[in-house]
């Protein structure tokens, strides 16, 4: 037994040497250890070392070599893991539009290049967004700081997939920290995502029906292109050579059950239209999203769909008015609805993991898991849907979502109530790399020494400029019908997430970035019945914003205010 | 233990519940001395109607139920067949994809939005079944669904069984208007006139007849090359073999004379004209044919397309023996089809059942779904509408609703409802995910729009189109 453990012992101590940042040991003490796998051990140690879990229990002896982190008391948990994110794809250039002097007449032709340069160049027979052979793997990029608001939250492996077209991408499992993308890359592809959208620019399909009759045509083909160069391979004699076709090809493992099918959906709806897709092509189905999934738990479970279930609740966003229409009951019932959708799935036994919906706060993630706890779900299940169910789902429950020795050392010490207000992540490790969070100061009452960054003019322009972060309110000058909306944004870095709100609906906005004076980001309205794909540039000088928006209607001006 | 089996079979049987109230279960009911307007057999005074397992099993006086059954006194009241409307989008989620000239590759049935209100409006006045169609974007458009309007279940549910298929036509105006704007950087659609139209259509039954061609070689094993399994030609194979019927737009008889001809051509029979605000020009043609007519009751001259349109056009088809049917191709006229169906007893004078056969079984037919449903016959479905009045009355309601023998709609309870419904509305705007925004927020919708869905014009063809 000793020479058992001491002889690991020794090769870890030899490949230290070596020096790669995760040949480091760790031992955090004085833990609660929720292991998810087994059972929770109110004290106890876990040894991280070689990137993996070394040994976890109440009883082990910290190794000589090893950098203790006391937790005084705080818990451990695996690594949280975001079933459905965009993390770690370089954002496709958003196309300001106009150049010099922009705004003028050439708007709409420069709408439409920014559009069409926004598509990766490809042979494929198949318009960009019908195109299941792109991997998320190839657009991904390494690199630590991208993933630090997801890390500091305590997130340590996600699912990335695209942001648009029907097919968005083949995903992959990534780690939330390394310098390479071969680093980050736990499992690729994992599965195809599909999104009942349609494709702009007014071809086909324009509307949600060609979407579903473009999907039947390119799976039915996929289908008949296997069957003929199966039959080709078999023999060829007298038999038209069926050739080639990178996209189709992409789809043979859906079709041949070897890769799961993750299809957007939120409504009750749109959850059956995709089950009975799923049903029609015989595919192995997951259905993310899934807002209003309480509402179909029986039927998931007898098709044994998994849901990747979002945590980004819906909540009204719109201002009140007494000149206003009601909102429509139907709405007000499915907001109550959702926080109990996630208790609904576990009572009929329909396997389900959180992601985070595209939220903009990931403090609304761990916010609204307890609303589904307060909801009936209970706390074990509510972290297992974080931790191993999402492990389970996304195939990687042997290296993942539990703390077993020998597994990743993907781990998160949270302090405080997991789901309460005070939860604070103060260390993270991801392949044993060790991230520590300092404990932010509560602040008394002023914004702390940060505040100089917000003086007119004086600062150059750094990555640390001004926060274009925070609350829009803008008036958008379209002729004859001006449009007031609501950007709500965050920033990460140059990264800029968040939503647009106006009459029009509400939208995530894409390819968001700051600059030094200002953002830009695209997002699609409803408009007409039909989506409309935007782009906004904006110059933010103190609390005035103004800038443009473009669309394939041509170029508007807006301008507003930022809300203190 | 024995306690815990009970518990468990008590919460089961409330999980199940909903399904066996809900389900596939026909509702058992008795209607008593009512005038029944029976739509193919005449006007039936002080006469009771047995529904059981959803089809009607008896008509006659002094008729009893079993015990529990649903007995309904409609003494003073009339009954007719639910009302079917040939020509509707109501229930879907997109309606056009006027992407391309040929579209027949897309379902309705794809699109079908069992929560929508409109459903219950429509139960509200009468209507149990519906022909929805694609729009009219394309000559060829999208396949059609037939369904019965069975608000509260399951969108599987909706869709009339056995139905015969269908699928969208369109000709004219609505056709060529659909090309003319691009998005920049996008070539025009083809076609921007009406031969062009005739020649997609010409076109694509070229294709359907080599592509079926294809299909028939690989499965007499003359090549061993699977051809495709194309979406679009399939249901243009089955027009050619009388397996799915043709709906077709259009509002000048040339265009629809020109239709019938290219369908006698291929070999085929055109289902219904839709609107034929001139069909009135060519009646004797179109009985010949023996395709059906499904005609606004008024609509006559409200665009250039329709200027010569007639009020006596329902007449005048039904004189030549024409299968004649009103439809409301909107929400909102969906709800008085009674009344446009009273209106061809005003212009020409069609007689009171014939009038009343053009919203149930005359439509039936032309749906081929008269063997279930469309007159109040023993063996139909128990589809009916309670009338607070003579149906073709201005001051008539629809005051019950029924679907194969099971209430879909009943006055009194919904005013009933609209209290509770109420009651719930204020409980569900407290909730935190339910209010406004302290500070911020979007602006809600502005009421213009509002207004301007009140308008006919913009919800019926050409708006909703």
């Amino acid at each position: 037994m000793r020479s058992k453990l001491f002889l690991p012992l020794v090769a870890a101590i030899c490949l230290s040497i070596s020096a790669s940042a995760n040949a480091q040991s760790y031992a955090i003490t004085n833990a609660k250890i929720v292991t998810v796998s087994g059972t929770t051990i109110e004290k106890g140690t876990v040894i991280v070392r070689n990137g993996l879990i070394f040994a976890v229990g109440a009883n082990i002896r910290t190794p000589a070599d090893a950098t203790v982190l006391d937790a005084g008391g705080a818990t451990v948990y695996p690594g949280f893991i975001d079933t459905v994110t965009n993390l770690g794809i370089v954002a496709p250039q958003a196309g300001p539009g106009g150049g010099p002097g922009g705004g003028g007449g050439g708007g709409q032709a420069a709408a439409a290049a920014a559009a069409a340069a926004a598509q990766p160049s490809s042979n494929s027979n198949y318009p960009a967004g019908l195109r299941p052979e792109l991997m998320i793997e190839e657009v991904l990029r390494g690199g630590d700081a991208q993933f630090e608001a997801s890390r500091n939250a305590g997130f340590t492996s996600a699912l990335s997939t695209g942001r648009t077209g029907i097919f968005s991408g083949q995903s992959a499992v990534i780690n939330l920290a390394g310098d390479s993308v071969s680093s980050l890359v736990i499992r690729s592809p994992f599965a195809q995502h599909i999104s009942f959208v349609t494709l702009g620019g007014g071809g086909y399909p324009g509307s949600l029906l060609g979407t579903f009759s473009a999907l039947r045509q390119i799976f039915n083909d996929a289908r008949r292109l296997q069957e003929n160069q199966r039959a080709y391979a078999a023999d060829p004699k007298g038999m038209q050579r069926p050739g080639a076709d990178k996209s189709l090809e992409a789809l043979f493992p859906a079709l041949n059950r070897q890769m799961p099918v993750v299809f957007s959906a939120n409504s009750e709806i749109e959850i059956i239209r995709a089950l009975d897709f799923m049903k029609e092509y015989n595919l192995n189905g997951i259905i993310a999203g899934g807002l209003e999934a309480g509402r179909v738990a029986d039927r998931l479970k007898a098709q044994s769909v998994p849901v990747l279930l979002s945590l980004n609740f819906p909540k009204r966003l719109t201002a009140s008015s007494p000149d206003a229409d009601p909102e429509p009951l139907a709405v007000l019932r499915s907001r109550a609805e959702v926080p109990k959708g996630a208790a609904k799935l576990s009572a009929a036994g329909v396997k389900f993991a959180f992601q985070s919906g595209g939220a903009t706060a990931m403090t609304d993630y761990f916010a609204n898991a307890g609303k589904a706890i307060e909801n009936g779900l209970s706390r074990d299940a509510a972290i297992r849907a974080m931790t191993l169910g999402a492990a389970e789902i996304l195939g990687v429950d042997k290296t993942l979502g539990s703390i077993e020795a020998g597994k990743v050392a993907n781990l998160v010490v949270i302090k405080g109530d997991l789901f309460g207000r005070d939860k604070f992540a103060s260390h993270v490790f991801v392949d044993g790399r060790h991230f520590e969070q300092k404990e932010p100061v509560r602040p008394a009452g002023g914004r702390g020494p940060g505040g100089q960054g917000g003086g007119p003019g004086a600062t150059p322009p750094t990555p640390a400029g001004p926060s274009m972060g925070g609350t829009y309110t803008i008036t958008i000058d379209v002729p004859g019908q001006p449009i007031q909306a609501t950007l709500n944004l965050a920033q990460a870095g140059t990264t800029m997430t968040g939503t647009m709100v106006s009459q029009l609906g509400s939208s995530q906005i894409t390819n968001g970035r700051a600059t030094a004076n200002g953002f830009s980001f695209t997002t699609s309205v409803q408009f007409g019945g039909a989506s409309i794909d935007i782009s906004v540039t904006a110059t933010v000088s103190g609390n005035q914003v103004s800038g443009t928006v473009d669309s394939p209607q041509g170029p508007v001006q807006f301008s507003g205010t930022k809300n203190p | 233990m024995r306690r815990t089996t009970v518990f468990l079979t008590i919460i089961s049987l409330l999980v199940i519940s909903p399904s066996l109230v809900f389900g596939q279960s026909k509702g058992d009911l008795l209607i008593k001395n009512a005038t029944v307007m029976t739509a193919t057999a005449g006007t039936l005074q002080a006469t009771d109607i047995l529904v059981q397992n959803g089809k009607i099993v008896r008509i006659g006086k002094g008729l009893t139920a079993g015990a529990g059954v649903k007995t309904i006194d409609a003494t003073g009241k009339f009954v007719t067949p639910g009302i079917i409307d040939a020509h509707s989008h109501t229930m879907l989620s997109a309606i056009n994809e006027g992407s391309l000239a040929v579209t027949s590759m897309t379902r309705t049935r794809d699109m079908l939005l069992p929560q929508d209100v409109a459903i219950y409006r429509a139960l509200a006045g009468g209507v149990t079944a519906s022909l929805l169609l694609h729009g009219s974007a394309n000559p060829i458009g999208g396949q059609s669904t037939t369904v019965k309007y069975k608000y509260g279940r399951p969108v599987e549910e909706f869709p009339v069984e056995g139905a015969p298929l269908g699928i969208k036509f369109a000709l004219g105006e609505n056709v060529k208007q659909s090309s003319r704007s691009p998005q920049p950087g996008q070539t025009f659609r083809y076609p921007r006139t009406r031969m062009g139209t005739m020649e997609v259509i010409r076109d694509a039954f070229i294709r359907a007849r080599e592509y079926k061609q294809s299909w028939d070689d690989f499965r007499a094993k003359k090549t061993r090359t699977q051809p495709r399994k194309d979406e679009e030609l399939e249901p243009l194979v089955e027009i050619l073999e009388g397996k799915r019927r043709v709906h077709a737009h259009g509002y000048r008889s040339d265009e629809h004379l020109n239709l019938l001809r290219m369908a006698e051509e291929f070999g085929f029979k055109i289902g219904t004209l839709q609107h034929g605000l001139e069909a009135y020009k060519i009646a004797p043609e179109i009985a010949k044919h023996g395709a059906g007519v499904s005609i606004f009751a008024d609509s006559w001259s409200y665009k250039l397309e329709a200027y010569d349109s007639i009020p006596y056009t329902g007449y005048i088809l039904w004189k030549n023996g024409v299968n004649v049917s009103i439809n409301s191709d909107s929400n909102e006229r969906m709800r008085r089809l009674n009344i446009d169906a009273a209106k061809m007893m005003k212009y020409g004078g069609v007689p009171e059942q014939d009038a009343l056969k053009m919203i149930t079984i005359n439509p039936a037919m032309q749906l081929g779904i008269e063997k279930r449903t469309g007159s109040i016959e023993v063996g139909k479905d128990g589809d009916l509408v309670i009338w607070s009045a003579h149906p073709f009355s201005v001051y008539a309601t629809a005051d019950v609703t029924i679907i194969e023998g099971e209430v879909y709609f009943d006055r009194a309870k919904d005013r009933s409802m609209r209290t509770d419904l109420a009651k719930e509305r204020e409980t569900l705007e407290k909730l935190d995910m339910n209010r406004a925004p302290g500070t911020g927020g979007a602006p809600p919708r502005v009421p213009t729009e509002r207004l301007r869905g009140d308008l006919d014009d913009a919800d019926r063809d050409g708006g909703n189109r």
